[in-house]
């Protein structure tokens, strides 16, 4: 692979490991407090999971960029300021309540699902077999969210509510999801992606088939232009929570 | 409406093929799908498990050797109805738990019961569930890799990935004169 | 059969190291005992989530944050065994729960102290997990099965935790002064409330002798707590951290480290619900009950559609 096409691809690795890191950290904020034991432990794996997938993501990244694959992830995620972050912004706002955290996941596992699949089959065989594995664990997220998805849509008048203030908050902002990556034409080119606008349509029409189910109307995705370097201020008051222990001592092993 | 922590579910764990599935707990959930995944989640966490299944505990109707005793032999339980299958489980060992023994059809529990202990004398039980067939909610074959393959690469749950005893002694050693 | 014969045979049973199962003739006062000692402790493995819990957000590196959000899930889960080896004896979740968050039920005063540095999370894996397991395995005998059959389960589980507290500790031990400072500081809290873990003297335990008896505890608090002693301080010699308590040494006598008075006065205030931690403790967990009732009530509701 030529240098500027392993720049390019390790652009792209970098949105899809900050966009599970950043996830995972809102993911686990919830520890301790959700609504019920079980769905504590369930949705702590979830969050378990989506770090581990960040983990190999930002691992590839640093084969990419021929640098140490056991030291670059931390420095990625504990050094790196807001600015420098490759996350969607939808995965950057707080966790909400327990709607708006079930409806993110959702949204968010299943368009990953669909980008998931597709990359699993692509010419680059260290992102295929990573992608291939990512997708296991993302069929029981999207076990789990859809599950719920159902319940909380149909269940009282209150959950009715709540999930519909949630994906009025979040539907807009998976649009992001689908917009090209800087460089994206080099890879495509290469067969080593799959691009947001080939994904977009066939996902739109599933995701809005099931949320009719529920009884949830959804409107086409709105046109999005704001990149992936430009972030809401709640990136910045994560990291600097996240970011907090590590840059105590910023060269010290921990 | 009353606070509900949800009904409870019993959960039973097949580690590898060849084993009989294995009473590990139970599960709080609202419905059988979430008491599956719930199941997953809670006893699922390290490996091994290739089949999970979940059955309602108000649905299981169980028995202890102790119990039998105590109350003296139980009376012939009166056949009522057509058949259907029950599960069967046991405990044989005084340190283990419920295994899956076999299944018995009888048109009710108390019947099945019955029928289970013929079954259940050769093995000496000590306590004795039956459930319904019907009311247990089970894995699929599908379902192995996404539900149950995860919890191998997790490694940093098993104690051995951690060499702390190697790098005290070094310590150790380091603050020797 | 009177009871005094099902007394008999009951301890007949025990001695013959036989397991009691739910279903089984038992005293009332084996099973209140037992419904007590297993609801404290699903309690205190949940609200134990919450010292640590707060730190995930600030762990300083990725295998710290993924091993500390795997060992508060542990924790979630240990307490949901413990909650269903109470349940076996007739009390419900929502009982328990109930008497927990009305500030009626007792959990491991442990757990009322704050969690002040991540060179706390170091140390509370170090002493209150070390501590924990000690305690852990001699209940895995236990003559309940539902009980002992958890504790088995748990103490599978529980070695990991142990161990990462150790592995933070050791790299702080090892790194900048600001560091070792950090895991001083540390230990210096920790140390006398870890040891108030394993209870009051034998002789001051109202609850000892009838679990004795009963195959419930099989050895004393201070047998036990003289083992996390004899364990523990070789370790701190190894790390170069000090433990504060100048009456600490060896007696070559005996094999076993000497070591001062616990402040009892401390003991029962935390115990009695006035520790630094105690309302913020049930607070949090009165939240978590509070904000998520809709969502119980909303799959109640789903699972009873006609």
């Amino acid at each position: 692979m030529n240098p500027e096409l392993r720049r390019a691809l390790a652009e792209a690795l970098l949105a899809l490991a900050d966009d599970e890191m950043i996830l995972a950290h809102r993911d686990s904020e919830w520890s301790g407090h959700a609504p019920i034991l079980e769905e504590d432990i369930a949705f702590a794996n979830i969050a378990l999971d989506e770090m581990g997938h960040a983990q190999l993501w930002y691992r590839l990244v640093a084969e990419l960029r021929d640098k140490d694959p056991e030291r670059l992830p931390d420095r990625l995620v504990f050094r790196r300021p807001a600015s420098a972050f490759r996350n969607v912004r939808l995965v950057e706002l707080p966790k909400g309540d327990w709607a708006f955290t079930i409806v993110r996941q959702h949204l968010f596992d299943s368009i990953e699902l669909a980008r998931l699949a597709r990359l699993a089959q692509v010419g680059h065989a260290p992102l295929a077999q990573t992608a291939a594995k990512i997708l296991n664990e993302e069929r029981y997220h999207d076990r789990h969210t859809r599950a719920w998805m159902r319940r909380l849509a149909q269940g009282t008048d209150e959950s009715r509510a709540r999930i519909r203030s949630a994906l009025d908050l979040a539907w807009p902002k998976t649009a992001q999801l689908f917009l090209p990556i800087p460089g994206e034409e080099r890879l495509l080119e290469a067969g080593v992606w799959v691009g947001g606008a080939t994904l977009a349509g066939a996902w739109y029409a599933a995701e809005s088939g099931f949320l009719g189910e529920l009884g949830l109307d959804i409107e086409p995705l709105p046109a999005e232009s704001e990149g992936r370097d430009v972030h809401t201020e709640h990136l910045e008051a994560l990291l600097t929570e996240m970011q907090s222990v590590a840059r105590l001592e910023p060269e010290a092993a921990w | 409406m009353t606070d509900t922590q949800w009904p409870r579910y019993e959960v039973f764990v097949q580690e590898r093929p060849g084993r009989p599935h294995q009473h590990a707990g139970s599960v709080h959930a609202p419905d059988d799908e979430i008491a599956l995944q719930n199941a997953r989640d809670v006893f699922v966490r390290r490996p091994e498990c290739i089949s999970l299944w979940v059955a309602p505990a108000a649905a299981i109707t169980g028995v202890t050797a102790q119990e039998l005793a105590e109350r003296g032999a139980a009376p012939e339980a009166q056949a009522d109805g057509d058949d259907h299958a029950f599960e069967v489980f046991a405990k044989v060992e005084q340190r283990g738990t419920l295994i899956h023994i076999g299944q018995v059809a009888a048109s009710s529990a108390a019947v099945a019961l019955a029928a289970s202990r013929r079954l259940a004398d050769a093995n000496g039980a000590l306590v004795l569930w039956v459930v319904p067939s019907g009311r247990v909610t089970r894995s699929d074959e599908a379902d192995v890799a996404p539900m149950f393959a995860p919890a191998s690469t997790k490694a940093y749950r098993d104690q051995a990935f951690y060499h702390v005893q190697t790098a005290l002694q070094r310590m150790r050693r380091s603050r020797q004169p | 059969m009177t009871d005094d014969g099902r007394l008999a045979e009951f301890e007949a049973r025990l001695a013959r190291g036989e397991k009691i199962e739910p279903g089984d003739w038992m005293p009332d006062e084996y099973r209140r005992q037992l419904i007590r000692m297993i609801s404290q402790h699903a309690h205190s493995e949940v609200v134990g989530m919450l010292p640590e819990g707060g730190w995930i957000t600030r762990a300083p590196n990725l295998r710290r944050k993924l091993v500390l959000l795997a060992k508060v899930q542990d924790e979630g889960g240990h307490g949901q065994y413990l909650y269903h080896a109470a349940e076996t004896l007739g009390v419900t979740r929502e009982e328990m729960l109930e008497a927990l968050l009305a500030g009626k039920a007792k959990y491991s005063s442990i757990f009322n102290y704050p969690a002040q540095s991540w060179a706390d999370i170091g140390v509370i894996g170090w002493f209150v997990d070390g501590a924990a397991i000690l305690n852990q395995t001699m209940l895995a005998r236990c003559s309940y099965g539902p009980y002992a059959r958890a504790m088995l389960r748990i103490c599978a589980e529980e070695s990991f935790h142990h161990k990462q507290g150790i592995e933070i500790c050791l790299t702080l031990a090892q790194g900048t002064p600001a560091q070792r400072a950090m895991l001083q500081d540390a230990v210096d809290r920790w140390w006398w409330p870890t040891l108030m873990m394993f209870g009051p003297h034998d002789s001051d335990s109202p609850n000892s002798p009838a679990l004795m008896r009963w195959g419930i505890k099989t050895r004393s608090n201070d047998e036990l707590r003289q083992e996390f002693v004899d364990q523990t301080v070789p370790q701190a010699q190894a790390m170069g951290v000090r433990l504060p308590d100048p009456e600490l040494r060896f007696d070559a006598a005996t094999g076993h480290w000497r070591f001062g008075e616990i402040d009892w006065d401390e003991f029962w205030r935390v115990v009695g619900g006035d520790g630094p931690c105690n309302r913020e403790r049930l607070e949090a967990r009165r939240q978590a009950h509070d904000d998520g009732r809709w969502v119980r009530e909303a799959l109640a509701a789903y699972a009873a559609r006609p």
